[in-house]
């Protein structure tokens, strides 16, 4: 079986690499391009920590080939911040507790960060839903959805909290 | 979990696909979305040689109206099929159903209407790592003659968990299969094979390639029973059609009971004696959904998770909402 060489557009840069065909997206993000952020867990798509976005759209990243990943646009949780600038998502996450181990962090949000693209100012039904299909086996969701709720509606969503988030503005 | 070795091809016109189908025929498996095929192969449960690869196959990926007729590729992320007005307003089964599949994560690009259709009987004893499995002996699925669900049973029991093609049999839909230089159309009801080992009547080197829902002015309804809201197959669902007549009496029901046996059943006894009732007659729904807990009830097996005995009760309850929801969407 021969290597075979694709070229990925991976957080706005094109990346060349030798990959064979039974490789998935995830095995090469991590392996061959040192892009870690996107975690393998089940492996078999019921846990959403390999979650990564293809053209704006998040889709797991274990279950999809790297050579069906060309020709789209790849975001990874790597690409969500500027430099060491977190986005308002990040920053939200880490004001409300909403990390505890942190491994299903980087799929949370990339889920979140897709909804929020979608629907600036979700409710808590519209949060649960499209994180249903990520497991946290830490924070039992209430501070994960609280983050994220946070980020879309700031003011109205806990005005009295002092966050960074809330300092900023 | 790393995927076993394959050669890879991606025909770019459905012909090109038929051929190399035809050149490999057992080797070969068909890739659409993946979240079925891969993880079975991630789990050992199948080694292709040959992946063949719809991506390029734009063409297989669509939803029309037509000759009184919804049409649907094969290829259709199930995505498109939950945004589509086509489907939520004539066929309400199926976008039940597939608003059900997996999660938001896997319905965009991945997850593909034909792909839930064709998806494998499942069975807790055999959809296990190839390490499980070599600690005992082979069952019935994985070319053995033993079957871990049902002491002494003489043949597979793997259950079909597929949400769509119980919505999609309740919806009467037929399917259009295609080979290299001809192509087919089957019922859905007789293209399940009752087999579990091989539970569906398609050739190797057949596709899949249209999906095919009569349109008769008819309100249906998709229930279903899982652990978990998101990415979990049902334990118990339902799909039922009821097209009435201009005296508010009820012409022709479907009904049909998935993940209780090895494929979905449609209940054509029960489904006929709610023939003639009124609408709003909640005792006759009531004894169909009994009539179809009893019906379904010996077809069914411990290996999906809950007890049997529940998932036999929520039969009733799950047959009885959607015919109950039916109802209220032909009231308006």
């Amino acid at each position: 079986m021969e290597k075979i060489l694709i070229t990925l557009n991976i957080n706005g840069q094109y990346c060349e690499v030798m990959v064979y065909p039974n490789d998935t997206l995830l095995e090469v993000l991590r392996d061959e391009l040192d892009l870690t952020g996107s975690k393998e867990s089940c492996g078999e798509g019921a846990c959403g920590s390999c979650t990564v976005h293809m053209d704006g759209k998040p889709v797991r990243s274990c279950l999809t080939l790297a050579l069906e990943a060309q020709g789209v646009k790849i975001t990874t949780v790597e690409g969500l911040a500027n430099g060491d600038d977190l986005s308002d998502l990040q920053q939200s996450f880490i004001d409300h507790g909403a990390v505890q181990c942190g491994f299903c962090t980087p799929g949370m949000l990339m889920s979140a960060d897709a909804l929020l693209k979608d629907n600036p100012r979700p409710d808590d039904k519209t949060i649960r839903k499209a994180l249903a299909g990520n497991i946290c086996r830490c924070t039992g969701y209430t501070k994960i959805v609280e983050a994220v709720a946070h980020t879309g509606n700031p003011k109205d969503h806990c005005p009295d909290c002092n966050t960074r988030s809330n300092e900023k503005e | 979990m790393r995927l076993p070795r394959f050669k890879y091809s991606g025909p770019e016109t459905l012909e090109q696909a038929l051929d190399l189908l035809n050149t490999h025929k057992d080797d070969a498996k068909i890739l659409a979305g993946g979240t079925d095929l891969l993880v079975r192969m991630k789990k050992g449960l199948l080694k292709p040689k040959v992946l063949i690869s719809l991506k390029a196959l734009n063409e297989l990926s669509y939803i029309k109206k037509q000759d009184g007729y919804i049409k649907i590729g094969a290829r259709t992320p199930l995505a498109d099929i939950i945004a589509s007005d086509l489907i939520q307003k004539e066929a309400r089964a199926l976008f039940q159903a597939c608003e059900k599949i997996g999660a938001i994560t896997i319905q965009h690009f991945r997850g593909t209407i034909g792909g839930n259709i064709l998806q494998d009987n499942r069975c807790h004893h055999y959809n296990q790592s190839d390490f499980h499995r070599s600690g005992r002996q082979a069952c019935h699925k994985d070319g053995g003659k033993i079957c871990y669900a049902r002491e002494e049973a003489d043949r597979c029991n793997s259950t079909c968990q597929s949400d769509g093609a119980t919505a999609l049999m309740a919806l009467d839909a037929s399917l259009i299969l295609a080979k290299k230089g001809a192509k087919r159309t089957v019922d859905l009801a007789d293209f399940y094979t009752t087999d579990g080992i091989i539970p569906h009547a398609m050739e190797s080197h057949e596709l899949l390639r249209e999906i095919i829902i009569p349109l008769n002015g008819a309100q249906s309804s998709y229930q279903r029973l899982a652990y978990r809201s998101a990415i979990d197959y049902p334990i118990v669902c339902a799909g039922v059609l009821l097209k009435h007549s201009s005296k508010n009496e009820i012409e022709e029901a479907r009904i049909v009971v998935g993940a209780m046996s090895r494929s979905p059943l449609f209940l054509a006894q029960v489904s006929s004696s709610l023939k003639g009732k009124k609408l709003n007659d909640t005792i006759a729904f009531k004894k169909a959904a009994d009539a179809s807990m009893d019906s379904s009830a010996a077809f069914a097996v411990h290996n999906v998770g809950a007890t049997l005995e529940y998932r036999c009760a929520m039969v009733s309850q799950m047959v009885f909402q959607a015919l109950e929801q039916a109802a209220k969407c032909i009231k308006g």
